[in-house]
């Protein structure tokens, strides 16, 4: 049969038409840019295991309003160009309908502008404070805290649980390390604390007495510690052992780095150090979490293992995934307008890693006051304990 | 604190004093610069860890280990980076060659072992404090090894060899010497001292892949100072460096002690271009 141009439009009609009645039953495609190989995969391994474990549930249960959810990965392995490219194809090839990811901030520094040319709902993890700016990138929705969220949180517990009046800051040389540590002493200052010392140390630098030395000297009271270097944090921790010093280490989540635990010469080392935590995924005296959480835990175990990972990881990859797919139950719809319509409306949403709040106006979705410090040495199952002071 | 900056600073500066004497046993036979050197000083402490800690070998059994593994990886640079390039010498080819494959140890190790620090074992469990064994074992290394070397070189059939290799390249051979038989075999050496560099100060440094390309930098300053080829000079700048270097840490914090050192390294090269124990080299025009 010749091919003609009537015939050719009649198909292409009679396709056109059946598009709505595809589009209820396609999948809910839900781009997942995750760092799964490479430096830094730790994170990504860890809310992998939260993707997986929510679609299936979501899948098991019937889908959402009969519609699958289908998670399509791409392993970045934690390099932005290769963010960049799997993000292009997410966008113009498999045309998914929201993107989770990614989940380190060197690599959302690089695609957050090309998800917002093209309008894409995108939740990710990253603490960069500038990846969140409704007026620019309104496509965009932080679930876990921010940079300037970790250092309210760092100074009110040193400042009010603590009760310490006297800091010194120590970052690492690295631009976070840098940017982190002066920040961190701005606002120590600003709150009215006394920088009795600041430095930014070389992660490689074998010998950390002499800071510790000059911290010591300038009467600081606590070491507050802006730093992802594990050799570094150990080789501090050994020196203020070697210095006979007590003070209390607070600061960054990477104090509580079970790689840490290797390196210390002992584990008394360890103590009085306090990480970043969240109330979500830390224990109490008793030992329980937060119910709800402590009900996820019983429903993960078998299922998902958090031996070598983190609670909080897994539990904000659960919610990823459940967001999408309430905004397309909310709304019917799977448009880009539909999704990122409702999450501009979303108020004390109870995810498992937190209670999201988003406005038009701000997509910081993580509540501050769920951000705690830990007992950094306290690891268990992928939780920590709360540091002491909180009631 | 006098004591703290004695006890850190000769240790760390007899690591970079080794790893001087690496860069300095590959050019005598070869003429040229491998900056696979400070890599061989990374991988003496992620094998050592590897073969000690996590595989159980007791110590000598893991130094042994290390020692070999690295002599091996010292030939391979030498058949891989170095020997296509030697006919060109003079285009300096062997920057690219021998930083491509330090990059390719750097980063195969990053994917194979870890990307963060990993626990180097106590090795004798002697010491604490400053006198602790983390501090004095580089040293007693540096100086097992310039004995050794000084003995080789002076006593011994194949180090003569070297020398020879090392005077004349054209001479030696023309007298019959195997000199590309000689030259691996000091490749197999600078491997070897470049692994105890880093099993040594393995305690100090941690097994760790971000290593290397500290020890490149800092290793190559006593070469630099020492003056090209010169071990005494080399031990001499290394001890020199590391006293300077953890000093300028006590005095001015950590970012700028990098600064003074570089700025000392620039000033000492103005003033004596030569190192400071290198004899000018007459050129004939």
């Amino acid at each position: 049969m010749p091919i003609t141009r009537r015939g050719l439009g009649l198909a292409a009609a009679a396709t056109g038409l059946a598009v709505p009645a595809l589009a209820q039953s396609e999948p809910i495609r839900i781009g997942w840019l995750a760092a799964l190989t490479g430096p830094s995969s730790a994170p990504a391994v860890g809310f992998n295991r939260g993707v997986m474990y929510a679609a299936e549930a979501i899948n098991g249960a019937g889908g959402v309003k009969g519609r699958k959810v289908e998670i399509i990965t791409r392993d970045t392995q934690g390099d932005p160009t290769k963010a960049v490219n799997a993000t292009q194809e997410m966008i113009s090839q498999l045309r998914v309908h929201a993107i989770w990811g990614p989940t380190n901030s060197g690599e959302s520094l690089a695609v957050t502008a090309i998800m917002a040319r093209a309008k894409m709902p995108n939740i990710h993890p990253c603490v960069v404070d500038s990846l969140i700016d409704p007026a620019k990138y309104p496509n965009a929705f932080r679930i876990a805290p921010s940079n300037t969220q970790w250092d309210d949180a760092v100074r009110g517990y040193t400042l009010n649980i603590a009760k310490v009046k006297k800091v010194a800051v120590i970052g690492d040389t690295t631009g976070y390390g840098v940017s982190a540590a002066n920040a961190s002493a701005t606002a120590f200052q600003k709150d009215g604390a006394e920088v009795v010392y600041k430095a930014n140390i070389d992660a490689t630098q074998p010998d950390m007495t002499p800071d510790m030395l000059r911290a010591r000297n300038a009467g600081a009271q606590a070491i507050i510690i802006w730093s992802v270097s594990t050799g570094m944090i150990a080789r501090l921790l050994n020196t203020r052992a070697n210095m006979g010093w007590d003070v209390p280490f607070i600061g960054h989540p990477a104090l509580a780095s079970g790689e840490i635990g290797a390196l210390i010469d002992k584990p008394a080392n360890w103590e009085k150090v306090y990480a970043i935590g969240y109330k979500s995924c830390s224990y109490d005296a008793s030992g329980k979490l937060p119910p709800r959480n402590e009900e996820l835990l019983q429903r993960l175990q078998g299922k998902v293992n958090l031996h070598d990972t983190l609670l909080w990881w897994v539990a904000c990859g659960i919610d990823a995934v459940d967001l999408v797919a309430k905004a397309v139950e909310a709304t019917g719809s799977v448009t880009k307008e539909a999704i990122t319509g409702h999450w501009n409306g979303l108020k004390d949403y109870p995810g498992y890693f937190g209670e999201y709040s988003f406005t038009a106006t701000d997509h910081n979705g993580y509540p501050v006051k769920d951000v705690v410090m830990s007992a950094a040495s306290s690891g268990k199952n992928g939780t920590f304990a709360l540091a002491p002071g909180y009631g | 604190m006098l004591a703290s900056i004695l006890a850190s600073g000769l240790a760390v500066g007899a690591v970079y004093a080794l790893i001087g004497i690496t860069y300095n046993t590959m050019f005598s036979t070869s003429r040229v610069m491998s900056f696979t050197a400070g890599q061989l000083g990374m991988l003496g402490g992620v094998f050592g860890s590897l073969f000690i800690l996590r595989l159980g070998l007791p110590v000598i059994p893991g130094l042994l280990a290390t020692l070999a593994v690295c002599a091996l990886i010292g030939v391979v640079t030498e058949i891989v980076a170095v020997r296509p390039v030697l006919k060109s010498l003079d285009q300096h080819l062997y920057v690219l060659s021998t930083l491509a494959l330090a990059l390719l140890i750097q980063h195969a190790t990053a994917l194979e072992w870890s990307t963060e620090p990993q626990p180097f074992p106590r090795l004798l469990g002697l010491g604490a404090g400053i006198w602790d064994e983390k501090y004095w074992l580089p040293v007693v290394a540096c100086i097992v090894t310039i004995l050794g070397l000084e003995y080789l070189y002076r006593y011994t059939l194949v180090g003569r060899a070297f020398v020879a290799i090392a005077e004349d390249n054209f001479a030696a051979r023309a007298l019959g010497l195997p000199e590309r038989n000689l030259r691996m075999a000091s490749y197999a050496l600078a491997g070897a001292v470049g692994a105890l560099a880093g099993f040594s100060g393995g305690q100090l440094l941690l097994a760790f892949f971000a290593n290397g390309p500290l020890l490149n930098f800092y290793g190559f300053i006593p070469v630099a100072l020492g003056g090209l080829g010169n071990n005494r000079g080399a031990v001499i700048g290394g001890l020199l460096l590391g006293l300077f270097q953890q000093a300028a840490n006590f005095m001015v914090g950590g970012i700028f002690s990098s600064v003074a050192v570089f700025t000392l390294f620039i000033v000492v090269l103005l003033a004596r271009p030569q190192g400071m124990f290198g004899a000018p080299q007459a050129r004939r025009v």
